[in-house]
């Protein structure tokens, strides 16, 4: 009884929710489009330096135009969405427009803050990663999903996650590596890293009697990364784990992955 | 099987190899920046009072990760389909491509099976299924809808695919999922998601080792921020 009262609840409060935001929508379209212009900071204004600003209906490049802001035009940024913005002029229209349009387009002040500066500095501080990657492990496929910080130029701390699935039991693996890049800065970058996890073996139902193994675990990886553009890199690699199983036996397994990530 | 000192012998000799690129690299640094300045300042006639500018960078609000719950129809092949309830996290690489993470859970009954196997097949009657996973989708069509004359919302029809686990049973079975979905953006913040997914995984849970093909269909609500 409690649990379909809670239910339904959930379920009102969901149709409630989507209600609220198109009410919101609707509040969005306002009667007096110089309101919002009015509210803003003249401090942020941009000025329009390429020829003319396309203004998109959204956040694409296939919304189709819908405005054009010419050059000399003082503009307001609201949002940003992936590489669009999202953009106010002083006449009160809102459209959006790619950031290679705005690459040149400077503060009222005229001061050097670009966007062009903007997008280096965020390839050159892109710490964070995250990616998936297939491959084999002892002859039984894995998959790994793992999570990287870039800690400077050449040494990240990266975790993973992975799991093999064969037949008659499914491992499941973590661990965490330090690892060096020494030519971060190249398209193609080999990278060697050490690391300790966890590593548990869960036999199938259906084999009679297997007891499910918990170690820890040790690895070393060598791999190779390719930079395909500013946020998207492949990547191969082949690593070697030992599994301290007790304290006179160790099992050594070896796998070889490959896998896409990307820059957040 | 190789003992665990010669192991650790051998990590410690590929952690040097690792090394010994950065050892090179801090060799190769320009000498100390104290120096420099030494000479500088007894050499120097002029020196500059240059008043640092404080710059502001511009700061602008984005919504590139989102977070959302949804809820639906979770089928489990051989077992019957009950409600799932989720929540997702997503992140916006670029305006074609997105990841999402999801984490759920629906209930599996073999109710059926009991009315002719008394012991049934779990443990009890309802046993609990959960599942993650993490995929990668890509908007494939882009495009607008049009409520009255007064509204055009964004909308994309997208297609996803990705991994994870799924357990049931105290077994986790490493699982793929794929479908496609609609996604509709009330404001720049909410949206509404209604997605179709195929969740296929392994199972011997009825005495044979099979594939599973494991549909869902959920609709839930997303909030855009950062």
């Amino acid at each position: 009884m409690i649990k379909t009262a809670f239910k339904l609840l959930f379920i009102f409060s969901f149709w409630l929710m989507t209600l609220c935001s198109l009410a919101a929508r609707a509040a969005d379209v306002v009667d007096d489009p110089t309101a919002l212009v009015r509210e803003q900071d003249p401090g942020q204004r941009l000025q329009v330096t390429d020829p003319y600003l396309e203004m998109h209906t959204g956040a694409g490049r296939a919304y189709p135009v819908f405005f054009v802001v010419p050059r000399g035009q003082g503009v307001w940024i609201l949002l940003r969405h992936t590489d669009w913005y999202k953009v106010l002029t002083e006449e009160g229209k809102q459209g959006w427009v790619n950031r290679d349009q705005l690459a040149t387009t400077l503060t009222a002040s005229g001061a050097q803050k670009t966007f062009r500066d903007l997008m280096l500095d965020d390839y050159l501080n892109r710490k964070v990663q995250l990616g998936a990657a297939w491959g084999e492990f002892k002859n039984e496929p894995m998959l790994k999903i793992f999570t990287s910080y870039r800690l400077s130029e050449t040494l990240s701390v990266e975790g993973t996650l992975g799991q093999v699935q064969g037949v008659f039991s499914g491992t499941n693996i973590w661990h965490i590596n330090i690892i060096s890049e020494p030519w971060s800065d190249q398209r193609i970058s080999p990278f060697f890293g050490i690391g300790l996890g966890k590593f548990s073996n869960l036999p199938n139902q259906s084999l009679v009697g297997a007891a499910p193994t918990n170690a820890q675990l040790g690895d070393a990886t060598f791999g190779v990364r390719y930079y395909l553009n500013d946020r998207f890199i492949l990547r191969a690699d082949y690593s070697i784990y030992t599994a301290f199983v007790s304290s006179q036996r160790s099992i050594e397994y070896r796998a070889a992955t490959a896998g896409i990530s990307f820059f957040f | 099987m190789p003992t665990t000192p010669s192991f650790i012998a051998r990590i410690v000799v590929l952690s040097l190899f690792a090394a010994l690129p950065c050892f090179a690299m801090a060799a190769g640094d320009p000498p100390a920046v104290g120096d420099a300045t030494t000479t500088a300042d007894q050499n120097q006639i002029v020196v500059p009072e240059v008043t640092r500018r404080d710059i502001e960078p511009p700061q602008f609000p984005s919504n590139d990760f989102d977070v959302g719950a949804y809820f639906g129809t979770y089928s489990t092949q051989n077992f019957g389909a009950s409600g799932v309830v989720g929540l997702r996290m997503g992140y916006n690489i670029t305006e074609d491509f997105f990841v999402q993470g999801v984490l759920a859970r629906t209930k599996v009954s073999d109710k059926n099976y009991r009315q002719i196997l008394p012991g049934g097949v779990f443990p009890t009657e309802t046993e609990r299924l959960s599942y993650y996973n993490l995929s990668a989708g890509y908007n494939l069509l882009p495009g607008e809808v049009f409520v009255g004359t007064r509204y055009a919302m964004p909308f994309h029809f997208y297609l996803l695919a990705g991994v994870g686990s799924t357990r049931l049973d105290n077994q986790k079975h490493a699982t793929v999922n794929f479908g496609s979905g609609m996604r509709l953006f009330f404001t720049d913040r909410f949206s509404m998601q209604v997605d179709a997914r195929d969740h296929v995984f392994s199972m011997d849970l009825l005495g044979k080792r099979e594939r599973t093909q494991n549909l869902e269909f959920t609709v839930g609500l997303t909030a855009s921020f950062f």
